[in-house]
This record gives C-alpha cells, sequence and structure tokens, in this order.
C-alpha cells in the first residue's frame, strides 16, 4: 500500500508542536472544506488533510506512525510495516467522519475494529453506521402535482475493511403528490452498508436522501403555490382585447384579455396553480406584447398611420 | 416499493447520522434549525431540510473547529447563497420568456 507521509500533508515539521498541527490543519480545512471550496480535487485534499490530522493530533496514534515511519519500508508506493509491528490502541475512526473516507494505509493501521495485521486478533468488529448518500431527482412539474414513482440507479460505496467499492444498486421510490422544488425525501436504510457488513449483523446501514429538483417547465414557472404563465400577444390583440384560450396545468380554458392591455399586466386564473396541505394556488398569466418579425409594405403603411393619429408618449414621464 | 420519510424524529436522527443530542441541542439554540414539533426535547421532530442542516452544522463545526456562533453565521449564510442561487436561476427562466 502506499505510505502517507501526513506532515507532508499537513506541511509541519516532524517535531512540530500539536498546536502548529491544529493550526496547520485549521488553514488546510478551510482552504480545501468541499464547503467552501467547489474546485474539483478539493475534497479528496480535504479528506487526506483530515486523515493526518486524525493520526497526528492524537499522540498515541502520532507516536506509532513516527514508529512506523522511521523503520517502515523506505518505498513509498509498496510501503510495508516494520517486522512484528502491531498497533497498540484501539484506535476508532474519530470524529472526522467514517474510516471509509480514507485511505488504505490509514484503515489498515489506524482505524478500528479491522486491523489488518495477522497478529491483531480476532477482534468482534466495532459497529460503524453506513454512509447516508444524497442524490439529486429531477421531478417532473406534472409528476410533482400527481405524484409519481422513480426508479433510482446509484452508485454505493462498499468498504471492505481495506478499500472502498462502488456498487452499482437500483430502486423503485414513490415520489409524493405535492413534492416541491429542494424538498427532501430520506429512504431508510438504502445508503451505504454499515462497515462489516459481509459477516456481521452489529452494523447500521446509512440512509439515501433524495433532493428534488423540479424540472423547468416549457410553460409554466413555479412561484411557491402559483403558477405564472408568459402569455404572448400581437399588439392589436393587447389594443382591442380578445378571448384567448390558454393552458392550465390540467387542460385548456378560455380567458379574456381587456382592451388596452399592457406588456407585463398580470392577469389571475384563481384555482389553477399548485395545491398544498391548506390552500390551492393560482395561475397567473403575464402579457407579453410581441411584434411581427417582419413588416410587408402594406402592414408598415398602417403603423405609419396610427403613429399619424395616436399622440401617446410611453416617455412623457422622463425628465428633459 | 421503498418506503419513504419526509421527517425525523430526534433519536432517530442522532441514531442515523451518528450524532449526539448535545450537538443537536447547540444548532437549535444557536437558532440554525427550528424543530418542526415538539415541546421537549425528547418529542422534537425535523423535516429533512433541517436534517440536512444539522448534519451540516455539526460537520462543519468539528471538522473546521470553529465554535457555535461561527458556525451558524456560516450556516445562515449558505441558505441565504442556496436561496440566492435558486431565486436567480428561476429568475432567467422568467427573463427568458419575456425576451
Amino acid at each position: 500500500m502506499e505510505f502517507k507521509d501526513y506532515y507532508q500533508i499537513l506541511g509541519v515539521d516532524e517535531n512540530a508542536e500539536l498546536t502548529e498541527i491544529k493550526k496547520a490543519y485549521r488553514r488546510l480545512a478551510l482552504k480545501f472544506h468541499p464547503d467552501m471550496n467547489p474546485d474539483e480535487g478539493a475534497e479528496e485534499k480535504f479528506k487526506q488533510v483530515a486523515e493526518a490530522y486524525e493520526v497526528l493530533k492524537d499522540d498515541t496514534k502520532r507516536a506509532e506512525y513516527d514508529e512506523m515511519k522511521r523503520y517502515g519500508s523506505s518505498s513509498s508506493k509498496n510501503f510495508e510495516a516494520p517486522p512484528g509491528w502491531q498497533p497498540s490502541g484501539d484506535f476508532g475512526a474519530g470524529n472526522s467522519g467514517s474510516s471509509a473516507n480514507y485511505s488504505e494505509f490509514f484503515n489498515s493501521f489506524f482505524a478500528g475494529g479491522q486491523k489488518g495485521f495477522s497478529h491483531a486478533g480476532q477482534q468482534e468488529p466495532d459497529l460503524f453506521k453506513g454512509q447516508d448518500l444524497e442524490m439529486e431527482v429531477p421531478v417532473f412539474l406534472e409528476e410533482s402535482v400527481s405524484g409519481t414513482t422513480k426508479n433510482l440507479e446509484y452508485l454505493v460505496p462498499e468498504f471492505d475493511g481495506r478499500q472502498t467499492q462502488q456498487i452499482k444498486k437500483s430502486l423503485i421510490v414513490k415520489i409524493p403528490q405535492g413534492i416541491s422544488d429542494g424538498e427532501r425525501i430520506r429512504v431508510k436504510g438504502q445508503g451505504a452498508p454499515g462497515q462489516g457488513a459481509v459477516n456481521s449483523k452489529n452494523t447500521l446501514n446509512g440512509d439515501l436522501f433524495l433532493h428534488i429538483r423540479l424540472v423547468p417547465h416549457p410553460l409554466f414557472d413555479v412561484q411557491g403555490i402559483n403558477l405564472l404563465l408568459t402569455l404572448p400577444l400581437t399588439p392589436w390583440e393587447a389594443a382591442l382585447g380578445t378571448k384567448l384560450e390558454v393552458p392550465t396545468l390540467d387542460g385548456k380554458i378560455n380567458l379574456n384579455i381587456p382592451p388596452n392591455s399592457c406588456s407585463g399586466k398580470k392577469l389571475r386564473i384563481k384555482g389553477k396553480g399548485l395545491k398544498s396541505k391548506t390552500s390551492q394556488g393560482d395561475l397567473l398569466t403575464i402579457l407579453k406584447i410581441d411584434i411581427p418579425p417582419s413588416t410587408t409594405s402594406e402592414t408598415k403603411k398602417l403603423w405609419e398611420q396610427l403613429s399619424e393619429i395616436e399622440q401617446y408618449n410611453p416617455r412623457a414621464d422622463w425628465s428633459n | 416499493m421503498t418506503n419513504i420519510t419526509l421527517r425525523i424524529h430526534l433519536d432517530e436522527l442522532c441514531l442515523s447520522a451518528d450524532i449526539s443530542q448535545e450537538a443537536i441541542i447547540e444548532v437549535v439554540e444557536y437558532g440554525i434549525v427550528t424543530p418542526l414539533e415538539g415541546d421537549t426535547l425528547s418529542e422534537w421532530v425535523f423535516d429533512l431540510e433541517s436534517a440536512h442542516w444539522i448534519k451540516k452544522a455539526i460537520k462543519l463545526n468539528q471538522q473546521l473547529q470553529i465554535d457555535w456562533l461561527a458556525t451558524a453565521m456560516v450556516i445562515e449564510l449558505m441558505k441565504k447563497q442556496q436561496e440566492l442561487i435558486k431565486e436567480n436561476k428561476q429568475l432567467k427562466v422568467r427573463l427568458s420568456r419575456l425576451l
């Protein structure tokens, strides 16, 4: 396995005091924490830093690490512990995360339960909660209104005590009616299996959390429980008023456009929005006046006539 | 078909996320989340959005070794950022329909 130079990862000297190690960890954790740094590779870097700190902050682990570093194989790619070396501490993964997040090197020498050493003894594996998983699930607006089922396929990290493998899993999940964008659903026990799951029932699977993402609809936008529909009109429809058939989520309805409607005006259609537990939303149609893309000589003449007759100045409010 | 839940009880959250009750009390006391229901600690129930922020807050508190006040501020800013990103996305879609 690959040897990990924890001092180098934290950028500290081998004789560094604990305060110095702590300071280096804080600086690097802030720099690479996945919530602070979206760059590719930052999360991996953070894991390495957390792993290094997990060992170097603990006097016993650090002493054993130093011993291993001093007397172990010099080959960093194919590291072997000193002959007869045996970890003395009953190391757990600590509170920085599951040891499934750490390297094979860490898990072999510093994680609890599975020591990876022939003379480590046959110990009962510790109870390790499997990792919770999170995945985004795109849902169409129509599906959120009626409720739906989704066939999900995802990768589950399974840790065999030395390394983590990604296992493909599929699951049918019921998405409840009325689910909204950003909501979360918990699917109990469908996350990563607890460590030691192969031979022991003494484990606890992680959960799968589904993060609902509403797919943008080609016509409707969602605003709380109301739906917004942008309704394009010709200038003459807006000026003269008209009756139009407009789409709703459950079929078409007729809508009266009053004369002299301007762009941006909102017309409310009661009860045609989304339904919440306590109320029913509306459909708000927002008028948008479209000018014909091309003008014939005849229509141009008519626009000219209109401009001569009509004295309206939409910029009258502007100061000179 | 798999069973799903949209809320989680305090005990279950502690067990499932491997976190202590004390840490959750800190998260609630600093106003990072509010229980959905439950007048006493043993009755606390959270929605899953709150459960998400509880886990994130505790993780940040431990991993970045920052105090609870700083954690509350970071989470508040993260929530705000998430809201603004969502709103910005929605407004962009609406703007494209009007242009």
